[in-house]
C-alpha cells in the first residue's frame, strides 16, 4: 500500500511536469516557462552567468534574515516572558498584542519603508515584525499551560527562581515554545523576501523583481527555485534543532 | 482584576503612549517627515479620507470574493481529502509543499498571467486563504471520531447521511476556526498584490503615500485599515462564540 502510494506520488509529479512542458510549449513558452527552459536558466544562475553578482545578493538576504530573526527571538522571548510571568501586565497587554496580530502585517510595510528607507533596514524591520508575534504569543501560551501545581511544588521544595525556570517551566512549555520559534523563523524569512520583492535595490527578492520586470521568465523561475532552496534549508535546520530540543526534554 | 479595570488600563496605556508620542514630536526630537505627531496624523486623515475609504472598499470587495472562493474550495477540498484516505495519503506531500511555500514567490508570475486588474488580487488572495482552510478542514474530517461513523453505518445510514448528519456537524468548530484564520490571509494576499502591482485598492494607496513621503496621511490610512481588519476578526470571534454557545 505504501509502495503504491509512493509510486502514485511519483507518477503525479512526473505527469505534472510532462503536462506542464507540453502545455507551456503549446500555449506561451515565455509566460508559462516549460521545465526544459527553466533548467538551463537554473544552470546559468548557479554558474553565475546570468547574474554574476548573485552571491552578494544571496549573502545580503541571508544576513537580513539572521538579524531579523535574532531580534525577533530576543524581543519575542523578552516581551512574552515579561507579559506571561506578570499577571497584571499579561491581562492588560496580551489582548492588545493578539488584536494587532489580526492586522495583515503587510499594511505596516510602507511605513517601515518610509522610515527605514529602501535598504536592508526596512527588510530587517519587516522580518522582525513578522517573526516577533508568533514567538511572543507562543511564549504567552506556553507560560499559561505550565501546570501551576508543578510550580507550587517546586517552590515548596525550595527551588530558586532560575532553577524553577530551567527545570520546571522550560521543559513544560518547550513544545509550544519551539513551535512558536519555528513559525517565527518561517515568517521572518517570508518577511525579508516580501520586503525585498515589494521594493529594494539588492537581495534575492530584488533579483526576482528584476527578472520579472524584464520578463526574463526562465531566470525568474530559476531564482524562485533558489529562494525555495533557502526556505527549505532554514526549515531543515529548524527541524534538526527541534529534534535536539525534544531529546533534551525527554531526558 | 475586573474586566472593566483591564479595559480602563488598556485605554490609559494607549492614551499615554499617544500623548508621549505627541510631546516627543512637538519637542522636535523626531523628524516629522518620518514620524508625524498624532495630531498631524488626525489632520492627515481629513486629507486622505476619501482616497483611503475608496481604496478600502475596493480592497474589501476583492477580499470578499477571494474569501468566498477560499472557504468554498477549502472546505469542499478538506472534506474530500479528509474522508478519502487513499487520496489524502497520495496528495498530502503536495498539499504540504504548496501550503508551506512562501506564496510571495509566485506573485510576480500571477501578475504576469492575470494582468493589472482585479483578477490577480482575487487569485492571489484566494491562494493565500485556501491552503490554511484546506489543511485545517482536512485534519478535522480525518479526526472525526470513528466510533460515530461506525455507529451511523451500523444503523444503516447512507453515505450521504454520514456526511450531512455526522461529519458536517462534527467539523463545524474547525471550519469556523479556519474561516477566522482565512480572512486575514485573504486580506493579506489582496493587499500585497495591490502594493506590488500598483493596482487600485488600499495596498496601492499605502504604497503611493509612502513613495510620496506623505507620512501623516500614510499613518492615518494604515490606522484605518488596521482598525477595520481588527474589527472584522473580533466580529468573527464574537460570531464564533455565539455559535459555539448555541451548539452547547
Amino acid at each position: 500500500m505504501r509502495a503504491r502510494t509512493r509510486s502514485l506520488q511519483v507518477a503525479i509529479l512526473l505527469g505534472g511536469i510532462a503536462l506542464w512542458e507540453i502545455a507551456a510549449r503549446a500555449a506561451n513558452p515565455l509566460l508559462y516557462v516549460p521545465p526544459s527552459a527553466a533548467l538551463p536558466a537554473l544552470r546559468d544562475l548557479l554558474t553565475l552567468t546570468s547574474y554574476p553578482d548573485l552571491p552578494s545578493h544571496l549573502l545580503l538576504t541571508i544576513q537580513e534574515i539572521v538579524v531579523a530573526y535574532g531580534l525577533a527571538v530576543l524581543a519575542g522571548l523578552g516581551v512574552g516572558f515579561g507579559l506571561g510571568l506578570n499577571r497584571v501586565l499579561g491581562r492588560v497587554y496580551a489582548p492588545i498584542l493578539a488584536a494587532l496580530y489580526a492586522v495583515p502585517a503587510v499594511v505596516w510595510y510602507p511605513s517601515l519603508m518610509l522610515f527605514f528607507g529602501l535598504d536592508a533596514a526596512s527588510k530587517i524591520a519587516f522580518g522582525f515584525l513578522l517573526g516577533f508575534f508568533p514567538i511572543t504569543l507562543a511564549v504567552l501560551a506556553g507560560v499559561r499551560q505550565t501546570n501551576p501545581q508543578l510550580v507550587t511544588v517546586a517552590r515548596a521544595f525550595g527551588a530558586r527562581p532560575h532553577v524553577l525556570f530551567v527545570k520546571v517551566m522550560l521543559p513544560a512549555m518547550l513544545f509550544t515554545l519551539v513551535g512558536g520559534l519555528r513559525t517565527g523563523l518561517a515568517l521572518s524569512v517570508i518577511g525579508v523576501i516580501v520586503g525585498e520583492i515589494l521594493g529594494s535595490k539588492s537581495g534575492l527578492g530584488s533579483l526576482i523583481n528584476h527578472a520579472y520586470g524584464l520578463a526574463r521568465t526562465p531566470d525568474y523561475v530559476a531564482l524562485v527555485v533558489l529562494a525555495l532552496g533557502v526556505v527549505v534549508s532554514t526549515d531543515v535546520a529548524a527541524t534538526l534543532l527541534e529534534r535536539r530540543a525534544q531529546r533534551w526534554t525527554a531526558e | 482584576m475586573s474586566r472593566a479595570r483591564i479595559v480602563m488600563l488598556q485605554i490609559v496605556s494607549i492614551a499615554t503612549l499617544l500623548l508621549a508620542w505627541e510631546l516627543v514630536a512637538r519637542a522636535g526630537w523626531v523628524d516629522p517627515l518620518f514620524i508625524p505627531a498624532p495630531s498631524a496624523v488626525v489632520a492627515g486623515f481629513a486629507n486622505v479620507a476619501d482616497t483611503a475609504l475608496g481604496g478600502l472598499a475596493d480592497t474589501f470587495a476583492k477580499t470578499a470574493i477571494a474569501y468566498v472562493l477560499s472557504v468554498v474550495l477549502g472546505v469542499a477540498g478538506g472534506i474530500v481529502l479528509g474522508s478519502v484516505r487513499g487520496m489524502r495519503d497520495v496528495l498530502n506531500p503536495f498539499v504540504v509543499a504548496a501550503y508551506g511555500m512562501p506564496k510571495i514567490l509566485v506573485l510576480p508570475w500571477i501578475v504576469l498571467l492575470f494582468g493589472f486588474g482585479t483578477m490577480p488580487a482575487i487569485v492571489y488572495g484566494t491562494i493565500h486563504g485556501f491552503f490554511p482552510i484546506l489543511v485545517m478542514v482536512t485534519g478535522a474530517v480525518r479526526d472525526v471520531d470513528p466510533m460515530l461513523l461506525t455507529v451511523a453505518r451500523s444503523y444503516g445510514a447512507r453515505r450521504r447521511d454520514v456526511y450531512v448528519k455526522v461529519i458536517l456537524p462534527a467539523i463545524v468548530p474547525s471550519v469556523l476556526a479556519s474561516m477566522r484564520l482565512g480572512i486575514v490571509f485573504c486580506l493579506l494576499g489582496v493587499l500585497i498584490v495591490e502594493m506590488f502591482a500598483g493596482i487600485r485598492g488600499m495596498g496601492y494607496v499605502l504604497g503611493a503615500l509612502a513613495n510620496g513621503f506623505r507620512a501623516p496621511e500614510l499613518f492615518a490610512a494604515t490606522a484605518l485599515v488596521s482598525v477595520a481588519s481588527i474589527a472584522i476578526v473580533l466580529g468573527l470571534d464574537a460570531l464564533n462564540d455565539r455559535l459555539s454557545r448555541w451548539r452547547g
